[in-house]
């Protein structure tokens, strides 16, 4: 994060970012990008204090960033400023957690069954509520024993590729993780796990920005020696991915000994659909589905969208005979990693949701589709459908399994 | 099919780039659409000055051209009215009469009219709005030209908390989503507007209603309302791209939004497609032809070289020969300083995209 960066020049105060910002639609006291931008930047520089407690909000969404014509780094000075804004006490404690999934991963995952009673009980739930500021009406995801490991190579494979789970695969759904080396290698690529950290992106979105860069120097600590001997990096969650593209959000590039190493990863790291649809493109893709019945909503995650890769797994999930995909292109899902799970922060965060969950009744799917672990949380808690990684959908298409079509709970 | 390969890929989210779009498109072609932010509309009132409709003899086209776009417009929503043979006064946010011939249909009906009173309703704590200047400014003005029509300001308040300042958007996005307010409002509304025949409400019936909705709710009013655009982003012209933009997409064009081409693939007079500046990698969108339409600030994608279009819309270097055979320049000029209008969008946007769409191989089989 540049002091120094002059973007803030191209700013002419159009206000196009407060068009697209999900926050200021869903609550009109928010001061919304422009202000928490540009505007107030322009004073933080000077050292004059605009503290305020709504740089919180943001979402960290990047809508505001796509939409600027000047290309202005809105949200990264948004984010500037979180990472100095005070928290009170109790806020700032549960945001300390927040900020590092994989420590909790690390120590929930020692005794997962039961950390995941602990976590669903009443009584802590209330607990957390109270002391935390944790809004119980969402459910925590499960946590399971943290088993995914490289598989042994396979001798067919064309490429090799280096696979970064996240801390959700890893310490949540890595069985999802299995099912992504899957899908690759049945497409000709031999996969081996990254020994990586958290991405960082819970950390920046906490104001944490010590951590997010020592999680970045970590992960390019961890992947340094394989990107330089050519392979390329794959991500099946979208932040993951939007963070390690947009090298590290940024945040090291005034550090001499990561910064060039921080690019090239960046330079090398691939959304899993990106790969797939090279494959197709090239015509070497494995279309081998079964016929799979089944009628998908498809919402891209604000950090898809923020990846500029277009849709593939939109038009990767239209390969499949018997399905039919329709794009919500309904907004942001209000989720945003923790933000949703914030007890403040539980009413916008629906709020905001409602566009996405309307569209989504409207259209009546048998599931959704989406890469983003904590879009799908929001989304069956918002409205009951249930919601699932793109991914695993085209697995069971290529073993021919019946996807179980279970209602989730709604709220 | 490839991912990344297009009949056509257009660069720019204007009225040029949408009109070349969509000429492509309507054609069953593969379109991609590529741009950073919306184009000069948002500022505007995406109304088509008369000043600016190009001559008949340089413009044999121009007919056909705003024809189509208008039929577009309809399609996606957002319908216009007038003609480019007509002009009517409509007025400002400034209580000054512009010469009009075509303007998004909300717009269109607030030229001056002899015997009618209209009322002007604000809105309490809206910025940029002024209801009180505007009828004492359109009334002198009306006056001059010896019309009988009269203007009146009144204001409403809104229950609820609007955020200070108000904005239009604010209103707008309410608008859209809660049924509730936009029964608020018209209640509100019609007791302003008790005793007039025409009501102009700043510029803020949803940022993305449609013809329908709105028609519904002037109905509801009982009385015919007309928005005046307020300052930018003007939520007229927002509506007109967002409707446009769901438009094209729902007939197939893919959208890549949010990062800049910063190169045009040009190989031995041939444009082979666009490279966006995608974090991590550039995306690479490849087409068998290529329309430009980013306005004046794209210069730098054709180099020094360049030194304007021939009539085929191709770029030209300065020695006279065309860059790319395959490259349409639509819109506002690369490296011009003036605006010359929608209408001129308008008609270089169809041209190119019709040009662009006959000299393509298909990929959308």
């Amino acid at each position: 994060m540049r002091p120094d960066d002059l973007a803030i020049d191209n700013c002419l105060k159009c206000s196009l970012c407060n068009t697209v910002c999900p926050v200021l639609a869903a609550d009109a006291r928010y001061p919304g990008p422009k202000r928490l931008g540009p505007e107030l930047e322009r004073l933080r520089r000077e050292g004059i204090s605009t503290d305020t407690e709504w740089v919180e909000y943001c979402l960290g969404c990047h809508r505001c960033d796509l939409i600027c014509p000047n290309q202005v780094n809105v949200s990264e000075m948004i984010a500037r400023a979180k990472a100095t804004h005070r928290k009170p006490l109790i806020r700032g404690l549960r945001d300390w957690w927040f900020a590092r999934p994989c420590l909790l991963g690390k120590l929930t995952t020692i005794l997962p069954a039961l950390s995941n009673f602990a976590l669903a009980m009443k009584p802590a739930r209330i607990f957390m509520s109270k002391m935390m500021q944790i809004t119980p009406q969402r459910k925590f995801p499960k946590y399971t024993r943290p088993n995914l490991r490289s598989p042994a190579m396979t001798k067919t494979a064309r490429q090799r590729v280096v696979f970064f789970p996240g801390c959700f695969i890893r310490y949540n759904r890595p069985e999802l993780g299995r099912g992504v080396i899957n899908l690759l290698e049945r497409n000709g690529f031999s996969v081996e796990v990254a020994s990586s950290e958290c991405c960082g992106v819970p950390a920046l979105a906490n104001g944490d920005a010590a951590v997010a860069r020592s999680m970045a120097r970590a992960n390019v600590r961890a992947m340094a020696a394989q990107v330089d001997s050519g392979l390329r990096i794959v991500t099946a969650c979208s932040s993951c991915g939007h963070m390690l593209k947009t090298a590290f959000g940024g945040i090291l590039e005034d550090d001499k000994k990561f910064a060039g190493a921080a690019k090239k990863l960046a330079s090398n790291t691939f959304d899993l659909a990106e790969l797939l649809m090279e494959q197709a493109d090239a015509g070497e893709l494995n279309t081998n589905f079964q016929h799979t019945n089944l009628r998908l909503a498809y919402h891209a995650p604000c950090h898809q969208k923020s990846q500029g890769i277009g849709r593939p797994w939109y038009h990767l999930l239209r390969m499949i005979p018997g399905v039919t995909v329709e794009d919500m292109d309904a907004g942001c899902c209000g989720m945003s990693g923790t933000y949703g799970f914030k007890q403040e922060k539980y009413a916008i965060s629906m709020e905001i949701g409602e566009q996405l969950f309307a569209s989504i009744r409207a259209a009546q799917p048998q599931m959704v589709a989406t890469e983003c672990a904590t879009c799908q949380m929001q989304i069956e808690h918002g409205t009951g459908f249930k919601a699932i990684h793109p991914a695993e959908i085209m697995l069971r298409a290529y073993e021919g399994n019946r996807i179980q079509i279970n209602r989730g709970t709604p709220r | 099919m490839e991912s990344d390969r297009y009949d056509v890929v257009v660069v720019g989210e204007g009225i040029a780039g949408f009109t070349a779009a969509a000429a492509a498109a309507h054609r069953k072609l593969r379109v991609a659409l590529v741009a950073t932010g919306p184009g000069s509309i948002v500022n505007g009132l995406g109304w088509l000055k008369a000043q600016d409709i190009p001559r008949a003899s340089s413009a044999p086209d121009l007919g056909e051209a705003i024809a189509f776009f208008c039929e577009m417009a309809r399609r996606a929503g957002c319908p216009y009215a007038g003609d480019i043979s007509t002009a009517k006064y409509l007025p400002s946010l400034m209580g000054d009469f512009q010469s009009v011939a075509l303007a998004p249909h909300l717009l269109w009906n607030a030229e001056p009219r002899d015997g009618v009173a209209t009322v002007i309703i604000g809105v309490r704590g809206l910025s940029g709005f002024d209801e009180n200047f505007m009828a004492e400014r359109l009334s002198e003005q009306t006056r001059a030209m010896n019309s009988s029509g009269t203007y009146a300001a009144r204001q409403i308040s809104l229950a609820r908390d609007m955020g200070a300042p108000v904005t239009a958007l604010r209103i707008a996005q309410l608008f859209d989503r809660d049924a509730d307010f936009r029964k608020e409002l018209v209640c509100a509304l019609r007791i302003a507007a008790s005793g007039f025949q025409r009501i102009f409400v700043p510029g803020m019936l949803g940022v993305d209603s449609s013809a329908e909705q709105i028609t519904e709710f002037s109905q509801e009013l009982g009385c015919p309302v007309c928005e005046i655009s307020t300052l930018p982003p003007s939520i007229p012209g927002l509506r007109v791209f967002h409707r446009m933009e769901s438009y094209l997409r729902q007939i197939g064009v893919e959208l890549y939004r949010g990062f800049p081409v910063e190169k045009l693939e040009i190989d031995d007079g041939v444009c082979t497609g666009a490279r966006v500046a995608a974090p991590g990698h550039a995306m690479n969108l490849r087409g068998d032809s290529v329309v430009l339409a980013a306005g004046s600030h794209s210069a730098s994608l054709l180099g020094e070289a360049y030194a304007g279009r021939d009539h085929e819309m191709r770029p030209l270097n300065s020695t006279g020969t065309v860059m790319a055979r395959n490259l349409f320049i639509a819109g506002t000029l690369p490296n011009s300083a003036g605006d010359n209008g929608n209408a001129v969008r308008i008609l270089t946007g169809c041209r190119a995209g019709n040009l662009a769409a006959s000299t393509r191989k298909n990929h959308a089989a």
